[in-house]
């Protein structure tokens, strides 16, 4: 339960510091952070204790298993945030080529 | 290589002796993909990171050079078309997509699970070639140094 709590936190962290930060980087970074607990968390549902890893190897005998499908669902959510932040860094770099700055407090103009 | 671009001397020397064992690591993650852990992804991005160690250490303009960008742009939607054909193939022949058609051969033999392998290095290039493209499109937009408004 406190592994969850924790993974929570982390979540927490990441929307604390997309709410309060000024810089469009660490908007971006606070972003992917959120990213990470939602994959920690589908991670820790699928743990067992004293599993081991889904992978069949040569002379080891058959033991519990941790369920492969969050991981797969994992790799998946991997590739998603990286577009996502591709893209984020794209618009950010755009705006820094409009404005010269990343402070989103500067950035007001509509156009021009 | 005595242009200004890029890093010191130390970096790109360091940059090429290691670029080519991390592609070979890379190249064995992705082949290894069905027996092991790690596979098509995770080999990919090995891949992509080798050739953006190169970018980082020589400069963009020489990568510009070095490597083929027209052609990595059609390998990434070969491949991509490539994943399509081998699963309307099994699609064709038993009506499942992307259904395991070739011999499944013996367990834990490198030729082996049918066109598990294949499929893994066809990823394998796909992801190498996109993360890679991502990154060298970023790379190209021009900043000039930011001055307050």
């Amino acid at each position: 339960m406190i592994l969850y709590l924790l993974c929570f936190t982390l979540l927490l962290v990441g929307l604390y510091g997309i709410l309060t930060k000024r810089d469009l980087i660490k908007i971006i970074l606070s972003a992917s952070i959120m990213g990470y607990a939602t994959n920690l968390l589908l991670i820790l549902f699928a743990y067992r204790n004293g599993s081991i890893f889904p992978i069949l190897r040569k002379g080891v005998e058959t033991m519990p298993m941790v369920d492969p499908l969050p991981q797969a669902l994992v790799l998946t959510s991997i590739v998603i945030e990286l577009g996502t932040t591709a893209l984020l860094v794209a618009l950010a770099l755009k705006l820094f080529q409009k404005y010269k700055t990343y402070d989103i407090t500067k950035i007001r103009k509509l156009s021009g | 290589m005595d242009n200004k671009s890029g890093m010191t001397i130390i970096v790109k020397t360091i940059t090429r002796i290691t670029v080519p064992i991390i592609i070979l690591y890379g190249c064995y993650i992705i082949f290894h993909g069905h027996l092991t852990p790690g596979g098509g992804f995770a080999g990919g991005v090995i891949i992509a990171l080798a050739l953006l160690n190169v970018m980082i250490a020589f400069g963009r303009e020489f990568t510009n050079n070095w490597l083929n960008i027209n052609f990595l742009e059609k390998l990434e939607s070969i491949s991509a078309t490539l994943f399509l054909i081998l699963g309307i193939l099994g699609f064709l022949i038993s009506s499942v997509f992307l259904f395991n058609f070739l011999s499944h051969g013996e367990l834990f033999r490198l030729l082996s699970a049918g066109t598990i392998p294949v499929l893994n290095i066809i990823i394998g290039i796909k992801v190498a070639m996109s993360l890679f493209l991502v990154v060298w499109v970023l790379a190209g937009l021009k900043l000039d140094k930011g001055e307050e408004l």
